[in-house]
């Protein structure tokens, strides 16, 4: 207010000082004019003065700041055009990468909410030709735990699903976790009510194990956060157990993805397994260490390869697995957690965050070139200004505030378009089959939190100045003299064109690397989705019972089941109907050694042969073809054991390519009966995928699905209409013939086969749609330019076509500079392409990086939307009126 | 009115221009064009001010509240503004001039150390 005060006056004061000064001058003699000039040169510049004054009472850089600001709100309030266009390419691009971002944070670098989670790690293994995994027998664990020296503390959990009921509760079941006793002290979790399972209750098979402890969301949910649930005996799996205490809200295990509801202690798990995993030795646990300190994970894994080799030797005596002696333990810092979901994911993201990474380039370089060209437009305003005696590096702040403006704003509204696209990004990534190791839903939250927060805030400072700075440049550069005198338009220098053009350049050239890119991805998918798989992936429809509460044994289920396959072939639109164990690329199957007669094999030369069990018309459902023999029939059960060979197999095995009528048996022979009873082979298949969609058709066996033993519940339809018109029909089916076993699951055969090659449709999917954005916002780069240009150079194609120049020699003109353009990008974008494609090569191993065509297609891709972009200009420029322009000119 | 060489003149050390302005004021009220007259004739015309550069500083000490502004009229009978020295800057005048007695006093000694040994 008092400033306000002060100041109000400052102008009259100055101009009475200078009349009182010029007064004095002509009292003292001077000529009246002299006299003005004189005292205005002793006062100063006038305007400085004033802009001294005022910033005496200005509170300084903050007040500046919103002057900048709210000066810089008019500027895009009077072209909102312009702002929009801008802050929509801004929110695309900073939007782009803080959704791809938070995924990042959110699946590779959060830390857990434990105590010092940067000393975790995690114990992986590592067998030839498959993933890595966190499994280790119970043995091994105690093994590790009690021989190293490199951990505070080791532990181990193993997942699981429980059936709990209780007094008040509604009977259900949920994800739960065994852990060892250290598994929380360890960890240094504490309870908000109640204890946590301790050593103490770790006495394999004492009543006092029985304890559960519950997540504080379960807590919440079941029991409305009442206290009492302390002491309270609820039922888990049947068995009588005693809730101790409640884990913290942020606390959620181990593994992304997986949130356990109860933890139990491993000791309690021979009550509950039936037969026990725990005292069979087939309990799996996943482990991870805390560091003690001052020891390096270099340390850690050191040691842990020592101690591996006693699993090795133990487990070799058994098992005759060559490979197995290439079998590697990993030691891998696991502060965020087990790396499961990382490595799934890990390569992906990084692939999605150079692509966003990239259009966010395109977007700064479209919105610097956008800036340019309405900066030669008020190069007439900077001129001004700085003549009247502002500061050079008060316009150059002025500037970069308008640039950050936009940013600031692009980065709000792309806050919000990457919470949505996270999200959805999400549900992709949660759509796939079930990794193995992780729960078939997986939850992810992806939250902001302040990670994503100083990414964004930082990209979009980064941008701002990126793109503020041409502008900026150009504003410290201004000339007042030359400017103001070249009045408008004209006062735009060679070195301001070049630049223009060479932003345009740029655009192009990034967006080729981008088009090449999702063309490369876009074909790798369809690569993978018509890859030749050895069965016809459409109109299978796939239904699993679940029979476990069904009370059918074998003998009666079996016969079930074979008429509940006479009556699915009856509904109208299927065409076949039969069961197996496993279905093809749902991840898992089974497998084991075969010993074939007259064929022996050296030890070091063993594989596994992958094995299914299936009903007759398996392969004619599937559409894979039979090459020989004869295919499986129900009156196979009780028969001679039978099995169909793939021919991967035949040709490995018999040098005659002809399996029929050979015996082998197996190593571990699965169903319980006699190892020595041998199989004769009475059919050949062709190959067909089995585990996942990438590798070779492996070595397979079929057998009978009802010769002997229990049959498999996973019943598959070729259906001649669309698969999932049938299901009312089936599940109708189902229930009329068997109340007790309901439908499980319901899927068709390529769902599941997409669901496998979730990470290359999300890259494929993603990358696809940024190409085509960035083609778009490099397009409109293109057309800002030569409109700009066109309409600068209205009058010279206004003489030139005075002078004889026809429309279209105009319109070629202005084509070939968008050509010449496009075509100097070209030239920078292949390399840089190529480039990129062997970047992408190094995270994705088979990609068809030899191909030219994805980078062909980006160029030509290019090359159209540069002409399409070109045209409406061009137009303009054919049809200006020779008159009109050297009138106006 | 005579003028001294260009190249005899001083500009103004840091600060000191607001000293002198309180050391003006301190003989009553004055306009801003009387305290610039005042300062360049006292000097002898030695002190070069622009005299622009006389309002800043004036504001700075109306914001210190070492002086204050009023609006009155001059001798000629036009509107113009009085800068007067409040009680605080009295006080800030004293504590600035024996500031800058001591600080002359120091320079003066440092450059001319061999005189004042000379003359015990």
């Amino acid at each position: 207010m008092r400033r306000k005060r002060m100041l109000e006056n400052l102008d009259q004061d100055i101009e009475d000082h200078i009349a009182r000064e010029t007064q004095d001058n002509i009292e003292r003699g001077m000529p009246p004019e002299e006299a003005c000039y004189a005292a205005l040169r002793k006062f100063g510049n006038i305007t400085r003065v004033k802009e001294d004054t005022r910033e005496i009472w200005s509170l300084g850089w903050l007040e500046q700041l919103i002057q900048d600001v709210r000066y810089g709100l008019g500027m895009l309030r009077r072209s909102p055009g312009f702002t929009a266009v801008a802050v929509l390419t801004l929110a695309l691009g900073i939007g782009a990468n803080t959704a791809i971002f938070s995924l990042i944070n959110t699946v590779m670098l959060r830390l857990l909410p434990v105590r010092e989670p940067e000393q975790l790690v995690e114990l992986l293994t590592r067998y030839p030709g498959e993933p890595r995994a966190n499994c280790c027998s119970w043995k091994s664990y105690e093994h590790f735990r009690d021989q190293n020296h490199v951990f505070s503390g080791l532990i181990g959990a193993d997942d699981s699903r429980f059936h709990v009921r209780g007094e008040g509760l509604e009977p259900e079941t949920v994800e739960g976790e065994y852990v060892v006793g250290d598994f929380f002290p360890v960890l240094g979790v504490k309870p908000v009510i109640g204890r946590l399972i301790g050593p103490e209750d770790d006495h394999i098979g004492a009543a006092g194990s029985a304890v559960a402890v519950v997540s504080w969301s379960y807590w919440k949910s079941r029991f409305n956060l009442d206290p009492a649930i302390l002491g309270k005996r609820i039922l888990v799996e049947d068995v009588p157990m005693t809730v101790i205490g409640v884990t913290p809200s942020e606390f959620f295990g181990l593994q992304l993805g997986f949130r356990p509801d109860i933890w139990v202690s491993v000791a309690a798990e021979p009550m509950i397994g039936h037969p026990s995993r725990l005292t069979s030795g087939r309990m799996g646990l996943k482990l991870m260490g805390r560091l003690r300190p001052g020891v390096s994970i270099e340390q850690a894994r050191a040691e842990m390869a020592v101690l591996f080799q006693w699993t090795v030797a133990e487990i070799t005596k058994t098992n005759q697995d060559p490979l197995l002696r290439q079998w590697k333990i990993e030691v891998e810092p696991a502060g965020a957690g087990f790396s499961r979901l990382r490595d799934q994911f890990e390569k992906p993201l990084l692939v999605l965050m150079a692509v966003v990474g990239l259009l966010l380039l395109i977007a700064c370089t479209n919105v610097a070139s956008m800036l340019l060209a309405r900066g030669a437009a008020r190069q007439h305003e900077m001129a001004v200004r700085v003549s009247l005696g502002a500061g050079r590096f008060r316009l150059v702040r002025q500037v970069l505030t308008e640039s950050l403006l936009l940013s600031v704003a692009g980065s709000l509204l792309g806050v919000f378009l990457a919470y949505f696209g996270a999200n959805a990004l999400v549900r992709i990534m949660a759509s796939g089959r079930q990794i193995v190791g992780l729960p078939p839903h997986l939850e992810i939250h992806v939250r902001p939190d302040v990670h994503v927060f100083l990414f964004t805030a930082g990209v979009a400072l980064l941008t701002g100045v990126l793109f503020g700075l041409a502008p900026a440049w150009n504003a410290f550069a201004s000339d007042p003299a030359s400017s103001l005198r070249e009045s408008r338009g004209g006062g735009e220098t060679r070195f301001g064109r070049l630049f223009g053009k060479s932003l345009v350049v740029a655009q192009v050239a990034l967006s080729v690397v981008l088009l090449s890119a999702a063309g490369l991805f876009i074909r790798y998918l369809s690569d993978l989705k018509h890859r030749d798989l050895g069965f016809h992936r459409d109109h299978v429809l796939l239904v699993r019972l679940d029979p476990e509460h069904s009370g059918y044994e074998d003998e009666r289920l079996s016969r079930a089941y074979q008429e509940l396959l006479e009556r699915l072939e009856a509904i109208p639109g299927v065409r076949s109907a039969t069961l197996s164990a496993g279905t093809p690329i749902s991840g898992a199957g089974a497998s084991s050694f075969a010993n074939v007669e007259g064929h022996p094999e050296r030890p070091e030369d063993r594989r596994y042969v992958s094995i299914n069990w299936v009903a007759p018309k398996y392969f004619q459902t599937l559409g894979t073809p039979f090459l020989a023999g004869r295919d499986f029939n129900f009156q196979d059960r009780g028969g001679p054991r039978v099995a169909i060979v793939n021919q991967a197999m035949a040709r490995y095995y018999f040098a005659d390519g002809n399996p029929l009528g050979k015996n082998f048996t197996l190593d571990r022979d699965w169903k319980g009966f006699g190892a020595d009873m041998p199989y004769e082979i009475v059919g050949m298949v062709a190959d067909a995928n089995y585990y996942e969609i990438r590798e070779a058709a492996p070595r397979t066996i079929y057998f009978n699905a009802f010769q002997e033993g229990r049959v498999p519940s996973q019943f598959e339809l070729r259906t001649s209409v669309a698969p999932t018109s049938v299901a009312p029909e089936v599940r109708r089916t189902v229930r009329a013939l068997l109340k007790t076993a309901p439908v499980e699951r319901l899927t068709t055969l390529a769902d599941q086969v997409d669901a496998s090659i979730v990470p290359e449709r999300l890259i494929a999917t993603l990358s696809g749609l940024l190409g085509a954005l960035g083609a778009v916002l490099a397009a409109i780069g293109l057309y800002g330019l030569l409109a700009y240009t066109v309409a600068r150079r209205t009058n010279e194609i206004g003489i030139r076509m005075a002078l004889g120049a026809t429309g279209s020699a105009v319109t070629q003109m202005v084509l070939g500079d968008a050509l010449v353009m496009v075509g100097a990008g070209l030239a920078i974008g292949a390399p840089l392409a190529v480039w990129g494609k062997s970047f992408a090569a190094s995270l994705i191993p088979d990609l068809p990086v030899r191909s030219a065509v994805p980078i062909a297609f980006g160029a030509l891709a290019m090359i159209a939307v540069a002409l399409l972009a070109a045209y409406v200009p061009a137009r303009r420029a054919a049809r200006v009126d020779p008159m009109e322009a050297l009138r106006h000119g | 009115m005579p003028t001294k060489d260009e190249k005899d003149r001083i500009e103004l050390l840091q600060g000191t221009l607001d000293l002198l302005i309180l050391r003006t004021l301190r003989l009553g009220p004055a306009h801003g064009h009387a305290v610039a007259k005042a300062i360049e004739l006292n000097s002898g015309d030695v002190l070069q001010v622009e005299q622009g550069s006389l309002y800043p500083a004036l504001h700075r000490l109306i914001k210190r509240g070492w002086i204050s502004a009023e609006e009155g009229t001059s001798e000629n009978n036009r509107r113009a503004k009085f800068y007067r020295l409040t009680a605080k800057g009295r006080q800030q005048l004293a504590v600035e001039t024996s500031k800058w007695d001591k600080l002359a006093g120091a320079i003066a000694r440092i450059l001319r150390p061999v005189e004042q040994e000379g003359k015990p």
